[in-house]
């Protein structure tokens, strides 16, 4: 079994926004389509490391960016993944 | 005589030509990032997200903006003012406005002011175009929400003293609304240091991009109601507009091809400098006015050679007509220019050229010293011919 965790955002400027910042880090992430088992106000959500995600949302944070919600997703194989909504 | 110089002096209505990459960008963005931005979030999708954004943040750092969210894309200046124009005032608004401003600004607050929603006060300028600025401290009411500025005057070149009606209008608490159609990549703007509440840009002239393309600068805290509503590819499940910038005054699919023009013209600007573009132009200008003056009849309109001005000179000549003088100059010589009223009737009253306006030329920066000793060539020989 895998985990990894989600970043939402409200709208695909902050998505796009948080990958142009990140990107300066070196820090583990991709940006990518919405995972079916998650909602989202936008179609592209930000992936990383659920040991990193502090520190991402942290940073977001500090250069006013508006994130929408966390989720931790466990997945094993082909089946549905457990998600979890993380309060941050 | 060379009926075959193909010289372009009619930058101020749009630029020409454009730098290489501007032509080729809109291509390449559409056979290779085709993804209808913001709404899909497979791997075209966000590469066309990625170039907007880039658009953004490279507009942004131009006008040292200290947010891409804040720069939100239109269809050109005309768009933009609307947008900020219409976004902005309330019922029982006053409005302030100067002589130089162009109909882009003249007729979104002529219909509000029919429609009895609004009140404005137009602000003379002299005929150098300077605003008055004794003028401007009287006509302030209780009810002035709104300030605006042609930064720099289509028909004369002049640049109003951005600084002092700011300084002016913000001792009021009263809003300030740029236009920047004629400065955005000519001459260096800098909306923090300048403390401007909202600038609007056009792609297709300063800015060497495709037409089409434009945008609104809103400072941050000033919330505009969207003139429109509709897809942004966020949010679908509400009725609602977003809120937050830019999508918020956004709605639809964005021209992500035109853009990725509009960016290859501010990367080339960049690149060259925007100083020394903005010197060499006004080099040129100084150049073109010093050998203009020496025509026989010709009357010189707007800022001395010398002074301070975007590359704009209008001018006259005698009793001859400007049409029949722009006619001559494109079928006897190939060389373009634009003649009569230019949007701006408050600025032809001002300089005195109404109702016949006048010949107007706008070097750009690919414009050469000795394309302008063509084009004085030819006007020598023109106003040769009419004086004899
Ligand atoms: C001073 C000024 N404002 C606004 C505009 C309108 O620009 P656009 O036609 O690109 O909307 C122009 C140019 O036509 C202009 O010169």
């Amino acid at each position: 079994m895998s985990s990894s965790c989600y970043i939402t955002f409200p709208t695909t400027f902050f998505a796009i926004r948080a990958e142009s910042l990140l990107k300066k880090t070196g820090l583990t992430f991709k940006m990518v389509p919405v995972p079916r088992s998650i909602s989202s106000s936008c179609g592209t959500a930000l992936q990383c490391p659920c040991e990193d995600l502090a520190e991402i949302k942290a940073l977001l944070e500090e250069n006013s960016l508006e994130l929408e919600s966390f989720y931790r997703l466990e997945e094993e194989g082909i089946k549905k993944p457990l998600v979890t909504e993380l309060e941050l | 005589m060379n009926e075959a110089l193909n010289l372009y002096f009619d930058n101020a209505a749009t630029s020409w030509p454009k730098p290489e990459a501007v032509y080729d960008a809109p291509g390449r963005q559409m056979r290779q990032a085709a993804g209808n931005p913001g709404r899909s979030g497979h791997t075209r999708t966000l590469e066309a997200d990625r170039l907007l954004y880039k658009a953004r943040e490279t507009l942004a750092a131009l006008i040292n903006a200290p947010d891409p969210g804040r720069i939100v894309f239109a269809l050109n200046a005309t768009d933009a003012l609307n947008i900020a124009i219409k976004g902005l005032l309330e019922t029982g608004d006053h409005v302030l406005f100067t002589a130089m401003e162009h109909n882009s600004v003249l007729r979104p607050l002529g219909r509000l002011r029919q429609d009895g929603l609004i009140s404005t006060t137009m602000i003379p300028c002299a005929k150098t175009g300077q605003p008055d600025l004794d003028y401007l401290e009287s006509a302030y009411r209780e009810n002035t929400r709104l300030l605006i500025v042609n930064h720099a005057s289509n028909v004369t070149g002049s640049i109003a003293p951005l600084d002092r009606l700011i300084a002016s209008a913000h001792g009021r608490k009263v809003i300030v609304l740029v236009d920047a159609a004629q400065t955005a990549g000519a001459i260096p703007i800098d909306v923090q240091g300048l403390n401007i509440d909202m600038l609007a840009f056009t792609g297709h002239k300063g800015l060497l991009g495709p037409t089409g393309t434009g945008g609104l600068y809103v400072r941050k805290g000033l919330d505009l109601k969207p003139l429109r509503e509709g897809g942004t590819g966020s949010q679908s499940e509400s009725d609602i507009h977003p809120l937050s910038m830019p999508e918020r005054l956004e709605a639809g699919t964005l021209n992500s091809a035109g853009l990725a023009g509009l960016l290859e013209g501010v990367n080339y600007i960049q690149a060259r400098g925007i100083e020394s573009i903005q010197q060499e132009e006004q080099e040129l200008r100084s150049y073109l006015w010093e050998r203009l003056v020496e025509l026989p009849g010709i009357s010189l309109y707007g800022p001395h050679g010398g002074e301070a001005a975007v590359s704009v000179v209008s001018f006259t000549v005698g009793g001859a007509d400007c049409g029949e003088i722009g006619h001559v100059l494109e079928s006897a010589y190939g060389i373009l220019t634009r003649t009569g009223l230019h949007c701006a009737p408050h600025a032809h009253q001002t300089i005195g050229t109404l109702p016949e306006g006048t010949v107007r030329l706008s070097p750009g920066p690919f414009t050469r010293k000795v394309d302008v000793d063509h084009l004085i060539n030819a006007l020598q020989e023109i106003t040769g011919l009419m004086s004899g």
